[in-house]
């Protein structure tokens, strides 16, 4: 119950800061622009908060089980928005951003709840690590996901000649890329190495690596390995935000269809 | 009687929609002009403040006048000064009194009285109208009240509403539109092709919106070195106007030529080149400067004179849709600047000042120990009443209505009449 309460008051806190960033987008001032941060670290806050009660009740980090991870990602992605907010006062991706943290906390919250002990594969730091870093993987891909559409809509705006409140609100193309460019190159460095991980401890593990879950994974890199590249040579701009958006619908299928439907040994429990 | 009705504001003006240029070249003034006809107006006795606000576009005397013959004084002291007959003035100016001289202002601070509609320059010759009555000392408490409220209300609807939130200029929709492209300007560099009038103006515009490395051709050499000294930059020789492509990331088009002068198959070479970066291509020139099909490269951005044009149309509705929300603001200001300029007389005074002391009175006496109250509160009373009675007096018999003014602004400020 304890740690429903924490979780809903985290949600209400992001909803409150998703309401703020749409009020700022329109008219922006500063007292909404601040209160949207402080809301979203607020959120930040309880959320970690409910995401350590989980972790006692398991005895272990809270993201083995569907809902865990779900709500760690949701978190991830919070935090690293708000650190974009501090560190390049960009406040124009929060209206859009925010409510993808809203859904993935509510599922992590509505999910039933498993509790059951950590078998010998969900133990041990490496275990740990692999899922962490995945997380934040596709954290960084939901993060670039969200930069792309917005890429798409700014691009056309400019060619449409509309110049309003998103054009003017939202940043330059030349911007826009650039942040995506980080956001892949976080995700990619990422995931690379979650899925290193995920390879020796498969091999101890089950002695195999013929998983539907690796085989996902290791196209999904070979997709943004592909963005990075075609980037420098003449895809950047619009092509490029398509690509994103095509590596981001992989990754959600291999985060929800290949891990629910699929009976791999990658399922939640 | 109070003093608002005594002295009551004024304006008499002239602007693009009711006065023949002619007419206006006349009473157009230039700062000195300005400074001289402030000091006439109130040496007079004209008026008791006065400010005039003259640009291209219009000329207008603010005043506050303590007869209502003023205006026909003012119209003969400008008949006389400017050399024209007093009907000639009555025809073609128009007078505006009381709320809705300051209304007037109100729309003009906010640009909804230009003919740009929404653009920012006039408030900046407001604020300057008002530092050079200031300068000359022909304002006082009222106009200056009256001209800064109406430079806060500009300010709160260019920051709330949309109408100066498009451009409106050929010119500054490219810029803006490159600027949403490429970020910044002042990194990248811009290719003008043609130095006359179009490519002069838009170079000058690009500079002023931060372009630092400009690059200039013309077919004839003198004009593109002509203009490069007058706003900077660096002049390309016309041969070598398809390499300097290369280099360009905005290119503009200004020339005459009848064919483009940007070809498909160059710029092709160039983005290949540049590794499919963006570039962006304005093309101000009738017959069409840059190829058509440049459009279909990846990762251009193509914009034709008619596109511009229509942006501009779209944006100038734009800006007519926030004309009633702009006005809403406006008047919420208005009502704030004449309550308090209707509270400039001396009934709200006299009773403001009575109910202030009346609350220190209370605030005391409620301190005191129940017992005591009744004892100590006829003291009060008569100290209130007392020390009200003589400042009341000679407020209410003051003759002249200028120092009544300003003894009451001063009792009001004073006393924090206005609850600041």
């Amino acid at each position: 119950m304890e740690a429903h309460l924490l979780g809903w008051l985290a949600v209400l806190s992001y909803a409150a800061a998703e309401a703020l960033a749409i009020t700022s987008l329109r008219r922006p001032k500063t007292l909404p622009v601040v209160a949207g941060t402080v809301c979203l670290a607020a959120g930040l806050l309880l959320h970690f908060a409910d995401l350590q009660v989980r972790a006692r009740q398991l005895g272990s980090v809270p993201y083995r089980t569907l809902e865990g991870s779900v709500s760690l990602f949701g978190w991830m992605l919070a935090i690293a928005y708000l650190a974009l907010q501090l560190r390049h006062r960009e406040h124009a991706i929060g209206p859009f951003l925010i409510p993808i943290v809203i859904v993935s906390s509510s599922i992590g919250l509505l999910l039933p709840a498993h509790v059951s002990p950590a078998t010998e594969q969900t133990r041990g730091a490496l275990f740990a690590l692999h899922v962490t870093f995945a997380i934040l993987a596709y954290a960084a891909f939901t993060f670039s996901f969200v930069l792309s559409l917005l890429y798409l809509i700014q691009n056309r705006q400019i060619r449409k000649g509309h110049t309003g409140v998103l054009f003017a609100r939202l940043p330059a193309l030349a911007v826009i890329g650039r942040m995506n460019r980080t956001s892949v190159t976080i995700g990619l460095s990422v995931l690379t190495f979650a899925v290193a991980m995920g390879l020796v401890r498969a091999q101890e593990l089950w002695g195999t690596l013929a998983d539907p879950k690796i085989a996902f994974a290791l196209v999904t890199l070979a997709v943004y390995a592909l963005l990075l590249w075609l980037d420098r040579r003449g895809w950047e701009g619009a092509r490029v935000a398509v690509l994103s958006i095509v590596g981001f619908c992989m990754v959600i299928f291999s985060y929800t269809v290949v891990n629910l439907a699929f009976h791999t040994a990658h399922q939640f429990r | 009687m109070s003093a608002a009705s005594e002295a009551r504001l004024f304006l008499l003006g002239w602007n693009f929609r009711v006065a023949e240029s002619a007419v206006r070249d006349r009473v157009a003034f230039n700062p000195e002009e300005v400074r001289e006809g402030l000091s006439r107006i109130v040496g007079q006795g004209l008026a008791s403040e006065t400010v005039i606000v003259s640009t291209c576009h219009r000329s207008e005397i603010y005043g506050l006048a303590e007869s209502a013959e003023s205006g026909d004084g003012l119209r003969e002291f400008l008949a006389q000064w400017r050399g024209l007959a007093v009907a000639e003035i009555a025809s073609t100016g128009f007078w505006r009194e009381g709320p809705e001289a300051a209304r007037h202002l109100f729309r003009v601070a906010a640009g909804l009285d230009s003919m740009a509609l929404g653009e920012s320059e006039v408030l900046g010759q407001v604020r300057q109208a008002l530092s050079l009555a200031r300068e000359t000392g022909s304002t006082r408490s009222v106009l200056h009240r009256l001209f800064e409220a109406a430079v806060a209300s500009g300010k709160r609807v260019r920051s709330e509403t949309e109408i100066g939130m498009h451009p409106l200029s050929v010119a500054s929709i490219g810029l803006e539109l490159a600027s949403k492209v490429f970020g910044e300007l002042s990194g990248k560099t811009l290719l003008v092709l043609g130095a006359g009038d179009t490519g002069g103006l838009f170079a000058r515009q690009a500079v002023d919106a931060g372009v630092k490395d400009l690059l200039i051709a013309n077919r004839t050499r003198k004009r593109a070195e002509d203009l490069v000294a007058r706003i900077g930059g660096t002049v390309v020789a016309w041969e070598n106007a398809t390499e300097a492509l290369g280099k360009a990331d905005v290119v503009v088009g200004t020339t005459a030529s009848p064919e483009p002068v940007v070809r498909r198959v160059d710029v092709e070479r160039v983005m290949q080149e540049r590794r499919g970066r963006p570039m962006f291509f304005l093309d101000l020139a009738v017959p069409a400067d840059i190829d058509a099909g440049i459009r279909d490269i990846y990762n251009t951005f193509v914009y034709a004179i008619n596109d511009l044009e229509q942006v501009a149309e779209e944006n100038r509705r734009r800006r007519a849709r926030e004309v009633p929300r702009a006005e809403a603001i406006l008047e919420e200001e208005l009502q704030k600047f004449l309550a308090w300029f209707g509270n400039l007389s001396v009934v709200p005074t006299v009773l403001d000042l009575k109910k202030r002391f009346e609350q220190i009175r209370d605030a005391e006496l409620a301190r005191l120990p129940a017992g005591d109250r009744e004892r100590f509160q006829k003291i009060a009373d008569s100290i209130v009443a007392k020390a009200l009675h003589e400042p009341m007096r000679r407020l209410k018999s003051e003759e002249d209505p200028r120092r009544k003014l300003d003894r009451v602004e001063a009792i009001r400020h004073l006393f924090d009449l206005d609850g600041k």
